[in-house]
């Protein structure tokens, strides 16, 4: 089984390396595109939508002779499709849309987290919806970065709460999963747009995922912010430290071809940790049969090809490939290695890692620990959010702590410490442990098995008579010493 | 002295005769244009209760509230032009005053609604087989140039083959798509959502083995 599984791997790798080191080109002749019927619709979209019309004859699509038929073209059989001045045509364009032209890149998009952007907030999106009272609240904002679910009313029309939607899993009414618009703003499809940081960062910041703040602190960052002429967007092949080095952006460290690395549009593959759970816990990557993939936690138990798994969106599949962790992180090293020297990147990477790992034993899993006991002694009532600690709580791990993990990831100083590790602390320390001791007796014992009696909590929660001149209390006496 | 001398059958009655009839006559035309003008307003239309169902959607549209002025009522678009030809509309649309009074209970929304698209399918049909003629009552196509380049060339050279109905739909009434994308089953379950029935019950409420839900259109 160990043989067959590292036959896979080899496989799997061998088919990493053996790919082109740039992004697909279309292979279908132009022939296939092109159709008569669309030469007809700029004619009135020149005047009721010039912008539109204007961004296209710009856009690659416009000057290969892609036009509006070829994307928007619908079957009377189709549940969203319309009649429009005689023709019979689809408002929304849909991955499986795009992949009729852009097929690998579909593929790869169509197997990612991206897709399960939606499924994989049900519960949230539930809380949102249910218990703060209102619809409208998750259409303006959850949906327009997960996506929404779009409701084709019986009139043929889109319903306004599920669209319009650019959202990244937006489920389509021809059941395909995805967004490519949310990334390739339409109707410019600009390859520079694309490869930009902003083209991630609309929705990769804030609270749960700061990752704008964090990139735009680091040295890749501040270096594309004053290089981005020397970035090389345009360009047709876009490989890092071949065809441009003066920074890397989100897309060259997830997405980009670097060195024998091909570009893919499976985003994830390369990250090994899962960074905005509650606890951290690095994940492989299971390849489906049918071409699906799914992160899977190191901690649970290892499938074999074959095995029937359980997706994101609960349905089950068999198991094709298992990418080890170990092996996402390889690849992401790979694109490092391009702009780094070796030494430089592992010892990056422990640091990342340690901070991860620091994080998970002396907060995350401690406090995730008392919380699951205060809810079994039913010291908390079920209802999230109705009590202090639990406010804290959320802040602990989804706010500060997100931060933080992120900050490593991307070497940001101040994210990693005075806005993470600090207040990641400061929220465990000084709100989260008071808040559950004056839950009483049952409460402090759980804090005694999960945080006192732990090695890592005996540094000064124990030495209440130690004194500090952090503080500033007793500046410049030195009494640390 | 008068040359001119009437045959020996005219006789006195036969000119009364004459007279009567062609005053009657006269009268008759007379009563044909007031006929069809009186049963070409909104007024009248709406005397049928299922008719203000589909006036209220009117109501809001741009042919009733027009920033010129002009509003078209109901019979300057559904009444064909010429004595002849609105007086053969009325006849045949008393089908409508037949099946309002025997068909299903077009006063009930649930049902009205059910019915819509046969209603516009019909309408549009109507309006394509007289290539749109009452629209050109008010619509010249041949100067329709708007305001930006394109308009002209798209009324002229870009209509070729077309009529207003083609493109310009969905301007009046209820929104309904074009006929040979409509799913019936999908517009089943718009109005069961929109009037919270159980789904199935449309089909049934077209089939007449359910009474639709009592409700009344609002009051005016």
């Amino acid at each position: 089984m160990c043989r067959s599984r590292s036959a896979y791997l080899f496989l799997f790798l061998f088919c990493l390396l053996a790919t082109p080191v740039f992004a697909a080109k279309v292979k279908l002749d132009p022939s296939n595109w092109g159709l008569e019927a669309g030469k007809e619709c700029i004619k009135c979209h020149t005047k009721t939508s010039a912008g539109i019309v204007s961004q296209w004859q710009d856009s690659a699509h416009g000057k290969q002779g892609v036009n509006c038929m070829d994307c928007h073209q619908a079957e009377t059989s189709d549940v969203d499709a319309i009649e429009h001045e005689g023709y019979t045509i689809a408002t929304l364009v849909s991955p499986k849309d795009c992949g009729r032209c852009h097929e690998v890149e579909e593929k790869q998009n169509s197997g990612s987290v991206h897709v399960n952007a939606v499924a994989s907030i049900t519960g949230q999106r539930r809380f949102m919806t249910e218990v703060m009272g209102n619809p409208a609240f998750t259409a303006a904002s959850c949906d327009q970065c997960h996506g929404s679910v779009v409701k084709v009313k019986g009139d043929g029309s889109l319903d306004s709460s599920t669209w319009p939607n650019s959202g990244i899993g937006r489920i389509n009414p021809d059941g395909s999963k995805g967004s490519c618009s949310s990334c390739h703003g339409r109707h410019s499809f600009s390859k520079a747009q694309a490869r930009s940081p902003e083209a991630c960062t609309h929705c990769h910041q804030g609270l749960d995922s700061p990752d704008k703040e964090v990139y735009e602190a680091s040295a890749h960052g501040r270096a594309f912010a004053s290089q981005r002429e020397q970035m090389n967007l345009h360009a047709d092949s876009w490989a890092a430290g071949k065809d441009y080095a003066a920074s890397a952006t989100c897309v060259t460290c997830h997405m980009g071809a670097a060195g024998k690395l091909p570009s893919n549009h499976d985003v994830g593959l390369r990250s090994a940790w899962k960074l905005n759970g509650p606890v951290s816990e690095r994940h492989h990557l299971v390849i489906f049969e049918d071409d699906t993939k799914m992160n899977l936690a190191e901690s649970a138990p290892k499938p074999a090809r074959g095995d029937l798994l359980k997706k994101v969106d609960g349905s089950e599949a068999k198991v094709k490939v298992l990418v080890p962790a170990d092996r996402r992180r390889q690849a992401m090293t790979q694109v490092c290695l391009e702009c780094h020297a070796k030494n430089t990147v592992s010892g990056f990477m422990q640091q990342f890692d340690g901070l991860v790992e620091g994080f998970n034993s002396q907060f995350a899993k401690p406090a995730q620990a008392i919380m699951l006991g205060l809810y079994e002694q039913k010291l908390l009532s079920p209802k999230p959010f109705d009590e202090p600690v639990e406010q804290t709580y959320w802040s602990l791990w989804h706010d500060a702590g997100v931060r933080a993990r992120h900050g490593a990831a991307m070497v940001s100083a101040e994210h990693a410490g005075w806005q993470g590790m600090h207040q990641v602390a400061q929220l465990f320390y000084a709100s989260f442990l008071p808040q559950v001791q004056a839950l009483g007796a049952p409460a402090e014992a759980l804090i005694k098995q999960h945080v006192l009696d732990q090695p890592e909590h005996q540094g000064w929660l124990q030495q209440a008579d130690r004194p500090a001149w952090v503080l500033g209390v007793a500046e410049g006496k030195s009494t640390d010493e | 002295m008068n040359k001119f001398i009437a045959p020996e059958f005219v006789s006195r009655r036969v000119v009364f005769a004459l007279v009567v009839s062609g005053l009657f006559g006269m009268l008759f035309v007379f009563m044909l244009i007031e006929f069809d003008h009186q049963t070409s307003t909104e007024a009248f239309c709406t005397t049928c209760h299922s008719m203000e169902l589909v006036a209220e959607p009117y109501r809001q549209s741009v042919h009733y509230n027009s920033p010129s002025g002009i509003r078209a009522s109901c019979g300057d678009c559904h009444v064909s032009e010429g004595l002849i030809a609105a007086t053969l509309d009325h006849i045949i649309g008393a089908k409508d005053l037949y099946k309002q009074l025997f068909g299903p209970d077009y006063d009930n929304p649930v049902v009205n609604a059910l019915h819509a698209p046969d209603a516009a399918f019909a309408a549009r049909q109507w309006f394509k087989d007289r290539d749109s003629a009452t629209c050109r009552r008010c619509h010249t196509q041949e100067i329709i140039s708007g305001r930006r380049a394109d308009t002209l060339e798209i009324h002229s050279e870009g209509a070729k083959g077309k009529t207003c109905i083609d493109c310009h739909y969905n301007l009046v009434h209820r929104h309904v798509p074009g006929q040979q994308v409509f799913k019936r089953e999908a517009w089943n379950r718009m109005i069961e959502e929109e009037y919270k029935l159980e789904p199935g019950t449309a089909e049934k409420i077209l089939k007449g083995e359910a009474a639709p839900p009592a409700l009344t259109q609002k009051e005016n």
